[in-house]
């Protein structure tokens, strides 16, 4: 039950290829860290598995407790029990998060969630979350500071309560204090739910909170290396390099880089030159 | 109270009251605005009606109008506001039948007020074109106007704000928003804005667009279906229409007129 299978899968946005082969298997309430550098493929498997209209699957296959995901819209596949935390929430003007919440969990229920249930339930999250008493008035993100909407990526997932969440870089632009507050909620909800987690982070204090078993490394649209929690620990504290070297790889994101420099000489050279 | 004639002489008493128009007919309304008013006015059917209202020296009217026709109405309709008077006008546009409106609002008196809002929601043909005309000193005259265009719909609105010389210390300002969720976007604004006197404020501000497919994508995976999707955003769009109305009834009738449309249109 609630295993998430990936095989051979190819992502391409806009033609261009993003992942070139990745397999994954994720177990119920298994939790697993994908890293890597920028620019290499995390965030768009996370979007990939999610529906992303804008990421085109050309090869493989995404399996949800044996249902076809890639077979199924954007809503079918948050209502079996999938949940993506977004690097970039949205905001959506005219829409409160009220209403917003009500909708979302109604559309996952036989019967209407009672009023006073759901207010309750509003009143104890946005406390988890130790959010302004007000959010749930307001417009869906609109007006929100960055770590505001990231917290409110998880009153969202506390609410709906998804079977495999998928956390793509969440605690960034978190403070301190608000990477413990997330932290914890996420650990409360995943205790309570035994739901499974892929998180994507750069950060070693959240990883530290999320615990995960697995850790994956992507590079250049490409599982490198797979290995236990140390994995993750090594990688923030000594970094890639090791493993470039190790497997005789260069990212993605350096190649660009190199690529970004020589014109910068150019117009440097153009410079001078006049 | 349900209107069969052809002419009718309405002065509406102070406080609410309620009209049907119900005809095969033509029907012509003459109002008089005399005391502080609440009237909410009902079109099932008809074929042109038109409303001539004179409000008097500070006098208040709030109308709202609300068009539930099945079949096309011409609507053409005048409105003079007196000395130190008030008149709220709001259209609820959100049924089958094709509208074209015509409504050109006067503030003849110093001092008066007029605000015109329309909250549209089609699958069909609605044409607008309103004019708030200031023509006296220290007069304000305010449009606020928001439409959601679903497939087969099409919406043009002329709104247009004038302010004629010697009418000093006025204001006009307009809103106009149109939401589309048709990939034909048959949405058409012109904000007009024709002032003939200095010592006036006035601005226009015009907003059309599709659904954002970055919002959409977002609202979807929270479990959301794309009908779900247009009816949040609708809702949030055309609900701001209801805050411009002061009388609570009114507002109640507005706002759960709108939900239940809503509802109904964007669940096809």
């Amino acid at each position: 039950m609630n295993t998430l299978k990936i095989e051979n899968l190819h992502v391409s946005v806009e033609d261009k290829e993003i992942l070139s082969g990745v397999d994954l298997t994720v177990n119920a309430g298994e939790i697993h860290a994908v890293m890597g550098p920028n620019g290499n493929g995390k965030s768009t498997l996370l979007a990939a598995i999610m529906g992303h209209p804008k990421y085109t699957v050309t090869e493989g296959s995404i399996y949800y407790n044996d249902q076809d995901v890639l077979a199924m819209s954007v809503d079918q596949r948050s209502r079996a029990g999938l949940f993506l935390a977004m690097q970039y929430p949205q905001e959506i003007p005219g829409v409160t998060n009220s209403d917003f919440l009500r909708a979302a969990m109604n559309a996952r229920r036989e019967t209407p969630v009672s009023l006073f249930t759901f207010i309750k339930a509003m009143e104890k999250t946005i406390n988890d979350l130790e959010m302004k008493e007000d959010l749930a008035h307001r417009f869906l993100n609109e007006g929100f500071s960055g770590g505001e909407k990231k917290r409110n990526e998880i009153v969202q997932m506390e609410m709906l309560k998804p079977s495999l969440s998928m956390l793509d870089e969440v605690d960034s632009g978190l403070d301190v204090d608000a990477i413990r507050i997330v932290g914890n909620a996420i650990k409360k909800l995943r205790e309570e739910t035994n739901m499974s987690i892929i998180v994507v982070s750069h950060y070693e204090r959240f990883l530290d909170l999320i615990e995960p078993q697995f850790t994956h490394v992507l590079v250049n649209g490409k599982i490198v290396m797979e290995g236990d929690a140390s994995l993750a620990r090594k990688i923030d504290t000594e970094g890639y390099d090791w493993i470039y070297k190790e497997l005789d790889i260069v990212p993605a994101a350096q190649e660009e880089k190199k690529r970004a420099s020589v014109s910068l000489g150019a117009c440097a050279v153009n410079r001078a030159v006049k | 109270m349900v209107i069969t004639e052809k002419v009718i002489t309405l002065i509406p008493e102070a406080g609410y009251s309620s009209y049907d128009i119900d005809t095969e007919e033509s029907v012509s309304l003459q109002l008089t605005g005399r005391y502080d008013s609440d009237l909410f006015l009902r079109i099932r059917k008809a074929a042109d009606v038109t409303i001539h209202a004179a409000l008097e020296e500070s006098a208040k009217l709030t109308l709202l109008v609300w068009n539930e026709a099945g079949s096309e109405v011409h609507f053409d309709e005048i409105y003079e506001v007196n000395r130190n008077a008030s008149l709220h006008v709001s259209y609820g546009e959100v049924f089958q039948g094709k509208t074209v409106r015509c409504t050109k609002v006067t503030l003849l008196g110093e001092g008066a007020f007029a605000d015109v809002s329309s909250a549209v929601l089609t699958q069909t043909d609605k044409q607008f074109e309103i004019t708030v005309t200031s023509d006296a000193p220290n007069t304000t005259g305010l449009m606020h106007n928001y439409s959601v265009v679903l497939a087969g719909g099409k919406y043009d609105m002329d709104a247009v704000g004038v302010i004629t010389k010697g009418s000093h210390g006025s204001q006009s300002h307009q809103t106009s928003r149109s939401l589309c969720f048709d990939a034909e976007m048959n949405s058409r604004i012109i904000p007009k804005l024709i002032i003939d006197d200095n010592d006036v404020q006035a601005s226009h501000a015009a907003s059309l667009g599709r659904v954002d497919e970055e919002q959409l994508y977002y609202m979807q995976s929270r479990g959301l279906s794309e009908q779900q999707c247009t009816a949040l955003l609708s809702t949030g769009y055309l609900m701001p229409i209801v805050d411009t109305i002061e009388n609570e009834e009114l507002k109640g009738i507005l706002r759960a007129e709108l939900e239940e449309k809503i509802a109904e249109l964007c669940s096809i």
